[in-house]
């Protein structure tokens, strides 16, 4: 297993390379420049070309891409053309905002969506199910956006619990989770529903298998039969499903991020695509594409834990 | 099974109230929170300064020599502000200012002299230490004659010398001492001598600024400000609601206007100089190089259903390139009145009796698109087919400055004379794709000797004399259309007391001043 977490890992490097290699030259292609969005409407030619000089972008592309590769091995993200200060500091600042948010909302979906998920396929075809399914439906079917907007509405303004403005002060717990809660909620909300419907048909197909059969001719308590024989095979797939949804939550904060004003990596991304900060947005790529690998690597050794029929090679 | 579910109810419904406790409380500091439509400011350094919030954050950090009344942005009723006191020689190209004694800059960074000054101006003249330097090309140079006197000297005469000196853009005075100890670093870590100070900035979330205790006019009654950077207007709406904004960056539109006077305790701010919404055509480009067509557009567009379409109380009427309330300002000009028949008989004129097809570029900024929008409907009546492909802000500049359009809608306020906007839109060094290109999108060519002839005129009434002249040309020979000019919409809670009743301002946003407070 070891081994086989570090040849993954080495793996990672060329995907990176090939990843940031990709995204280098096509945010150039890209119409508009840093200069432009910079200076704004008091753009002239003559202080865009100044200014282009100044951030380094009057290089050819292809030396600015050798400056760029030898600066990122040596592990110096370099600067944002905007505002100039190191990305590494930005990105540190902003990462545990969205990781605060991926994590909440995988949470909220993992603690509602098996439950939620188990229910309905134990009562399959009678009301909790409908109802499940019909939930689970609205929950995929809503825009985070038109979601958070909604929870900010009931749990902000008419019931004005959560607070709808910023990700908290970093250093204080309370203040992080206070404001946590309702943009991870709207996570978790979308993220049940994929959950549940998932949970759901896993577990109908476990419930039909011969050993569960098996465990209840055995006069097996049944919810012995549905936590320990169903549920942990049913689990199998859920887990590559919550590895791939955690790293679409990590991109899927973008919008809930701006919503309630969270200063984080999904809204600098964002940011860093309308101001056409290359620098920004590569190193941002970067690190949701570590992220993503990462939550890949961590599902498929997961499959092991859960699954001992798996050796990894 | 039950129990458990009932537990797990509980601890949720626990969660707000134990993270209510813990959360920062500022009841006792007197704090007004301002949320601004921005994703993320581009620099504090105020002689970099060009976005609104930029403005915002930095003009409570800042004072010129000189300044506009805080509510109120008329070019005569400049009025002493650093400087207690100037005087100028008869050719009016040497200016000596006197200094106020006793000046602190922030934290510690000791008393404002005339070195500051001196240094402040050459910077701000200086293409490689600020965005502003076209408009210092006149300054010859600062001299600082004792600890408190400047003498400042130009090589030629400028339409407002107080104008380029008071608080707004390369005006502001910095810190010597600060901006050359923390070179680059000062754009996010600037020092002046302004009411608040930087106190921190948190990327791509907010600003805060904390009372200057030493501010020289009184000391500020505000503890705190702090400046959010909200893209998203309905985010904005919901923390007004809350009540965790104080003042709010609105729409500028009728809807957003009527909806946030229902909300209790809210006052409206709407207020100048407003952007001139300006439609340029293209002279280079086929078939708006023949005036007939030219002539027929501004004939098939409707102002006053323009103005009904984006909001009476957000619109104003705007005759000429160059609105009333500048220096300069002029009603005496050409007016083409909405007729359809007319723009028809124009096009049958031109060789187009079945009308014609244009194509553009659009940024999705509603503040440009909406009215485009409505153009682009109301020249489909006259049988103009205007094709849009709408792009990204910083695309659209970019593009409509490598004249891809044949119609450029241009959305702005300047310095409130005539003679920046004249330069940047008519003048033709000012064309777009030369090197000395600003924004003359038309590539109009006939009224540089009118312009520069204006600028260096001693007489005021002369001086208006020319520029109404240039204004006149610029509509005789249909280079632009002006549409009308949009005010800027803001949201107050009532217990925000500004201090001064708020007319317009150049920051474009509520200027937050010593005399702003909070009342119970």
């Amino acid at each position: 297993m070891l081994k086989y977490t570090i040849r993954r890992m080495i793996y990672v490097i060329p995907t990176l390379w090939a990843v940031v290699t990709f995204v280098f030259f096509l945010i150039r292609i890209v119409p508009g420049g840093p200069a432009v969005a910079a200076l704004g409407s008091y753009a002239t030619e003559e202080s865009i070309r100044e200014l282009e000089k100044q951030m380094g972008l009057d290089k050819p592309i292809l030396v600015q891409y050798g400056i760029f590769l030898k600066d990122l091995c040596q592990g110096d993200l370099g600067r944002s053309l905007i505002t100039n200060k190191p990305i590494s500091q930005e990105i540190a600042r902003a990462l545990p905002y969205t990781l605060d948010l991926a994590l909440g909302g995988m949470v909220i979906g993992v603690l509602l969506g098996i439950p939620t998920g188990i229910i309905t396929a134990l009562r399959r075809n009678r009301a909790p199910d409908y109802i499940g399914r019909i939930l689970s439906l609205v929950g995929i079917s809503m825009p985070e956006f038109y979601l958070g907007i909604l929870l900010m509405y009931l749990f902000a303004i008419k019931l004005p619990l959560f607070p709808v403005l910023g990700g908290g002060d970093l250093s204080h717990c309370g203040s992080r989770l206070y404001h946590l809660f309702l943009p991870a909620l709207t996570l978790g909300i979308i993220m049940t529903a994929f959950i549940s419907r998932m949970v759901r048909s896993s577990m109908l197909n476990v419930l039909g298998e011969d050993y569960v059969r098996t465990a209840r001719a055995k006069g097996l308590h049944e919810r012995k039969v549905i936590y320990k024989h169903a549920l942990r095979n049913a689990l199998i797939p859920t887990v590559t499903v919550i590895g791939i949804y955690m790293s679409i939550l990590m991109g899927g904060s973008v919008l809930t991020e701006i919503i309630f004003s969270r200063p984080g990596l999904g809204k600098m991304m964002v940011f860093a695509v309308k101001d056409r900060d290359y620098i920004a947005l590569q190193s941002v790529i970067i690190i949701f594409s570590a992220f993503v690998f990462l939550f890949n690597l961590i599902t498929d050794l997961l499959y092991g834990l859960i699954d001992p029929r798996i050796e990894y090679h | 099974m039950k129990w458990s579910k009932v537990l797990h109810f509980i601890l949720i419904a626990m969660i707000p109230i134990t993270f209510h406790f813990y959360s920062p409380s500022f009841a006792q500091e007197k704090v007004v929170r301002m949320a601004l439509k921005a994703s993320d400011i581009r620099s504090l350094d105020p002689h970099y300064g060009t976005t609104t919030i930029d403005y915002a954050c930095i003009d409570p950090m800042f004072n010129g020599l000189v300044r506009f009344k805080p509510e109120d942005i008329n070019p005569d009723k400049i009025e002493p502000d650093l400087a207690e006191k100037w005087e100028r020689s008869k050719d009016n190209l040497v200016w000596t200012f006197y200094l106020r004694k006793g000046v602190k800059f922030h934290k510690g960074y000791g008393e404002l002299t005339a070195e500051d000054v001196k240094f402040s101006l050459e910077k701000a003249a200086n293409k490689t230490t600020s965005g502003f330097a076209a408009d210092y090309a006149a300054l010859d140079k600062v001299e600082a004659i004792d600890k408190y006197t400047v003498r400042i000297t130009f090589k030629s005469a400028i339409p407002s010398v107080l104008g380029i000196l008071t608080n707004y853009h390369g005006g502001y005075i910095v810190s010597k001492k600060a901006a050359m100890e923390k070179g680059e670093k000062f754009k996010f870590d600037p020092i002046g001598t302004g009411p608040f100070m930087l106190k921190d900035y948190i990327p791509k979330e907010k600003v805060v600024e904390v009372r200057h205790p030493d501010f020289f006019r009184a000391k500020p009654k505000l503890d705190r400000l702090e400046l959010w950077f909200m893209p998203d207007a309905s985010s904005r709406e919901m923390a007004f609601r809350k009540g965790e904004i104080d003042i709010v960056e609105g729409e500028r539109e009728q809807a957003w206007v009527n909806k946030m006077r229902g909300i209790p305790g809210t006052a409206i701010e709407i207020f100048g100089p407003g952007e001139t919404l300006v439609l340029h055509f293209n002279l280079t480009k086929k078939p708006l190089d023949d005036i007939r067509v030219r002539r027929a557009i501004c004939h098939a567009i409707n102002l006053d259903e323009l103005m009904k379409f984006l909001g009476p109380d957000v619109t104003e009427k705007l005759v000429s390139p160059i609105p009333m309330n500048y220096l300069g300002g002029t009603d005496k000009v050409p007016r083409y009145e909405f007729s359809p028949e007319k723009a028809k008989k124009l096009l049958t004129e031109a060789g187009y009796p079945k009308g014609l097809e244009l194509s553009m570029v659009i940024t999705e900024m509603s503040d440009y698109r909406r009215p485009m929008e409505q153009i682009q409907e109301q020249l489909r009546r006259v049988g103009i087919n205007l094709k849009m492909d709408v792009i990204t802000h910083t695309t659209f500049h970019q593009q409509i400055r490598k004249d891809v359009n044949p119609l450029v809608l241009y959305v702005c306020a300047r310095f409130p004379t005539a003679d920046p906007m004249l330069t940047q839109f008519y003048h033709s060094k000012s064309i777009v794709g030369t090197p000395t290109a600003i924004t003359n999108f038309s590539h109009y060519n006939k009224i540089d000797d009118l312009i520069e002839k204006a600028r260096g005129e001693p007489d005021p009434k002369n001086q208006k004399a020319i520029w109404a002249e240039t204004q006149k040309k610029i509509l005789e020979d249909a280079v632009a259309l002006p549409l009308c000019i949009t005010k800027f919409v803001f949201a107050r809670k009532t217990n925000v007391d500004l201090g001064y009743e708020m007319r317009s301002t150049l920051t474009l946003v509520t200027p937050i001043k010593e005399t702003t407070e909070i009342r119970k």
